[in-house]
Formats: structure tokens, C-alpha cells, sequence
């Protein structure tokens, strides 16, 4: 008799409990981490050049924090309880500290902006460097939402809020050089020469800022995915879903190759000093993220359980 | 008085796969088409005539460590006392995070009151000095449901008397439903992992 006979004639599983909703709300709060620390940096270095991106940023940030828990709300079943959750908290729920993260964090980021905007250095400074842990853990605990959910063994490694981190970063850094690159082509006409090649060497300084964080993006996806081949039974046949499965075209297509990959040739190889190809790579680099985030948040609840 | 701790455990050996425990959870929880707290997995092993099948009742195992208890923001879903988890209609705001939690699959959205809901080990009849709706229909007499702490219960003998398992250990929720003689192919989740050594492709990359 051979070993492979073996045939599962009934088993029920029940729907998707996440859907994308979640997955946009981690790429948002992503965006909004990413911007927020890229504006204390230029806020905290102060030099001129960079105010503008401090600017952009400072808005950036609280903007979209708002919207991004409005996808949270949409994917309760009860949106109209959501109350509930800062009334009936539970400490041992990464969710709890989401809740309280995401109340805080939007309302110092918009005192931060008016102090950034009415040029008050000093106490934008101070908000800044106090925004940074928070700015981080309002993103941080969105990869702890997926690693405590133990069930599910793509999210449950300790890699996985790191690369939720990292990825922050790169999607926010490239959304910046969008914008940045935006204002310099339409918004930036009176400025004068000089000015104008400062603001591009920035916008340049910050795309490859963005191609050395994808680098360390691809190290961490790449020692998850090591550590998923070679561990249980479940890890294994989820480091398998993406890399050759189901979720292969979204993981290593798009996400590794798109959105990896080809953004960081565009940006440190021959194309380096152009514009086009900086933006076509930030546009790039977030597709990726996204599909990340797909892959990530579908990905993970696809390997069945029962 | 010691808590009390209900635990269920179901001999394998005893069913005989006629979905009376799935049907009787339907009927008395009112579970709607599409969803499924109790259910029976189906596995056919060899090629005839030298076949079988074996079953597997699956529900929830009201988990001494509850994963979905501990991850709830609204302690929604709660342990009892008695050590049944239960979910709490009128706080669940559907955030469907115990779900993803979950190792078991066995919670589900209830389409038609959009909230979570699954085995409460029937709460309600339990608390009337009932047995739950399964147990109760079991034409075998397969589930035996008790107390645990009472060690002149009926359960706490079985436990005692027999080699028993549970369903993934290794998550570490101490499940409390136990059973005797199951089938590794029915307690797995992974179906490639019982083809395993057949024959060995170029993506296995077991080292
Ligand atoms: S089986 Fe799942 S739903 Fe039931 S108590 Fe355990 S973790 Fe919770
Ligand atoms: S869906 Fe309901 S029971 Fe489940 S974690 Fe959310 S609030 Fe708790």
C-alpha cells in the first residue's frame, strides 16, 4: 500500500477572518510612521534645505493616521461598538495598545505640525524626539497584532514587527521623494537655480537613504523565510504558500522583484542622478509594500488550521 | 469549593461518523447555514479493500489557556470559572482577531447577528445540571462530558483509565477536549505532510 493514499473526505473551514481592510490600514500607518521620522530628522537637523521636506512631512504623518484607522472601523462587524474598545480594555491585547496608540499619536503629530509650520524650533524639536518612540510603536504593535495571533505561523516569528518597521520606513521614505519630487517639478518655479539643485540632491540623498533600507528589508524577509523553511510542520508549508505557491507571483513577483529589486538598481545604478527614474522606484517601492502587506496579512491566513 | 473545570473527552473508537453531534449543535445553538461549531472531519486511508475511514468530532476546546480570551481588546470573549470560554454578544465588536488567533478554526462570524461566536460546551444546559446537546445525542455514548476537578466523575475516570491526546499540543492553550485513539491523519492540519515520504520534489527543502 502506498503511503500517499490518505484522502481528507470532510473538514469544514470557516471564512477569512482578515481581509485587505487590515492590510491597508498597516500600509497606512506604515506611510504616516515612515513620514513622521523622516520629518523629525530634518526638523532636528534644522539646516535649511531641509525644511521644506520637514514641512511636507509634518502634515503627512497625522493626515494619514486619520485615515488609516477608518479601515479598522469598516472591518468590524459592529462598527457602530467600537467604543467598546477603550471602554472594555484588556491589557494582554496587542489591539488594546493599538487603541490608545492610535488616539495619541494623530494628536501629537498634529501639535507637531502647527510648531513646525509657526517655526517654533525648540518645541517642535522636543515633540519630535518625544513623537519618535511613539510614532514607532503606534507601527511597531500593528507587527505584534500578527505575531501574537499564534495560530497562524507566517506571522507568529519575532522577525515579523521589525519587518513591519523596516518596511515602514521604506514606503514612507518613498512617498516623501513622491511629494518632494511633485513640488520640485510644479511647486518650486521661483525658487532659484542654486535652490533648485540643493532640492534635488536631497530628493536624490533620500532615495538612496530609501534603497539602503530596502537592503536591510530584504535581509530580515530573507531570515524569516530561512527560519519558516526549516522550522514546523505549518511554518514550513507557509515559507512554501509565498515562495513557490499560491502567493509566489505577489511575493517574489512583485513584492521582491517590483518592488525590491528593481527600485534599488534604479536608484544606486546607472540611472542615479535622474529624477524619473527616482520617482518610478518610490512608486514602485510602495506597490511592493503593498503587495507586502497582501501577502503578509492573506498569505498568512490561508494555510488551513483543521 | 475547588472550581469547578468542564472538560469533554471523545472516544474514537466508540464513533461511528453519523454527524448526530454536529446536527444536534445546529439545531440547539442555532447555528446558521455556512458556519459550524461542531462538525465531523472525514479521512479515507488506503485503497480498497484494504480501506477505512476515520473520524474526527472537532469543536472548541474551551482552552485552559485560551489564546482568543487573551487576545479579545474587549474581554469579550472570557473564561468562566467553570472553565468554559465564552463570548459575550453585547460587547464583540467583531474585530475577528480571536479567529486569526485561533489554532483550532473553530470560530466563526455569525452571519445573521455579526459576531463571533463557537462551542460554549452549551453553556446554558451545563448551568441547569444538562450535559451539552453532542454529548447528550451521542448514539454511541462516544463523548463523555464532566467535571475534572471532581475525581469521582465519570470523565476524570476515562481520563485516568486511558492513553489520551489533544489537538497541537505545541500551541500551548491546554486544550480540554481529550481523545482516545485518533487518528494522526485526522489531527493534522498540513496534507502534504502525510505524503511526505512518497517521493521527494525539488522544493523540499528540509535540511
Ligand atoms: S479552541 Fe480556540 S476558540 Fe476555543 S478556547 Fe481554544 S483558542 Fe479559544
Ligand atoms: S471578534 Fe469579538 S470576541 Fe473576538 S476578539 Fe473581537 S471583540 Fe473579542
Amino acid at each position: 500500500m502506498e503511503h500517499g493514499d490518505i484522502n481528507v473526505v470532510y473538514s469544514v473551514e470557516h471564512q477569512l477572518p482578515l481581509v485587505m481592510y487590515i492590510g491597508q490600514y498597516f500600509f497606512f500607518t506604515g506611510l504616516s510612521a515612515g513620514s513622521f521620522v523622516i520629518s523629525v530628522i530634518a526638523t532636528l537637523l534644522g539646516r535649511k534645505e531641509f525644511k521644506p521636506i520637514g514641512k511636507i512631512t509634518a502634515v503627512l504623518a497625522p493626515a494619514l493616521l486619520i485615515i488609516a484607522p477608518i479601515n479598522l472601523i469598516a472591518d468590524l462587524e459592529q462598527p457602530l461598538r467600537f467604543w467598546h474598545l477603550f471602554l472594555y480594555y484588556n491589557w494582554t491585547s496587542p489591539i488594546t495598545y493599538g487603541s490608545f496608540l492610535l488616539t495619541a499619536y494623530p494628536v501629537m503629530g498634529i501639535i507637531y505640525a502647527v510648531m513646525v509650520y509657526t517655526n517654533r524650533q525648540t518645541p517642535a524639536k522636543i515633540l519630535g524626539i518625544l513623537g519618535i518612540p511613539l510614532a514607532v510603536s503606534v507601527h511597531g504593535y500593528t507587527g505584534f497584532i500578527l505575531a501574537l495571533a499564534k495560530a497562524r505561523s507566517l506571522w507568529n516569528t519575532a522577525a515579523m514587527p521589525t519587518i513591519f518597521l523596516v518596511s515602514a520606513m521604506v514606503s514612507g521614505i518613498g512617498l516623501v521623494v513622491i511629494i518632494a519630487a511633485i513640488r520640485w517639478k510644479w511647486f518650486d518655479k521661483d525658487a532659484t537655480e542654486e535652490q533648485r539643485a540643493g532640492d534635488k540632491k536631497l530628493i536624490l540623498q533620500l532615495a538612496q537613504f530609501m534603497a539602503y533600507t530596502l537592503m536591510l528589508d530584504l535581509f530580515l524577509i530573507f531570515s524569516d523565510i530561512l527560519v519558516l523553511l526549516t522550522a514546523h510542520s505549518d511554518a514550513y508549508e507557509a515559507g512554501l504558500l509565498i515562495l513557490t505557491g499560491n502567493f509566489a507571483p505577489l511575493f517574489v513577483g512583485v513584492e521582491l522583484i517590483l518592488g525590491a529589486l528593481i527600485p534599488m538598481i534604479l536608484v544606486l545604478g546607472p540611472t542615479r542622478k535622474s529624477m524619473t527614474a527616482v520617482v518610478v522606484a518610490s512608486i514602485l517601492v510602495n506597490i511592493g509594500v503593498y503587495a507586502m502587506r497582501y501577502v503578509m496579512v492573506i498569505g498568512g491566513q490561508t494555510v488551513p488550521l483543521s | 469549593m475547588a472550581h469547578k473545570r468542564y472538560a469533554m473527552v471523545i472516544d474514537i473508537r466508540r464513533c461511528i461518523g453519523c454527524h448526530a453531534c454536529s446536527v444536534a449543535c445546529k439545531a440547539e445553538m442555532a447555528v446558521p447555514l455556512e458556519v459550524n461549531a461542531t462538525w465531523l472531519k472525514i479521512v479515507e486511508k488506503g485503497v480498497y479493500p484494504d480501506a477505512r475511514r476515520f473520524f474526527l468530532p472537532r469543536t472548541c476546546n474551551n482552552c485552559e489557556d485560551a489564546i482568543c480570551a487573551r487576545n479579545c481588546p474587549t474581554k469579550a470573549t472570557y473564561k468562566r470559572d467553570d472553565g468554559i470560554v465564552a463570548v459575550d454578544q453585547h460587547r464583540c465588536i467583531g474585530c475577528k482577531y480571536c479567529i486569526a488567533s485561533c489554532p483550532y478554526d473553530v470560530r466563526y462570524i455569525n452571519p445573521l447577528k455579526n459576531i463571533v461566536q463557537k462551542c460554549y460546551f452549551c453553556s446554558h444546559r451545563v448551568d441547569a445540571g444538562l450535559v451539552p446537546a453532542c454529548v447528550e445525542t451521542c448514539p454511541t455514548r462516544a463523548i463523555v462530558f464532566g467535571d475534572r476537578n471532581d475525581p469521582r466523575s465519570e470523565i476524570s475516570q476515562v481520563l485516568a483509565a486511558n492513553a489520551t491526546n489533544v489537538l497541537k499540543a505545541e500551541m500551548q492553550t491546554g486544550p480540554q477536549v481529550f481523545y482516545i485513539s485518533a487518528d494522526e491523519s485526522t489531527m493534522s492540519n498540513v496534507e502534504e505532510e502525510i505524503n511526505y515520504y512518497t517521493e521527494p520534489t525539488l522544493i523540499k527543502l528540509r535540511f
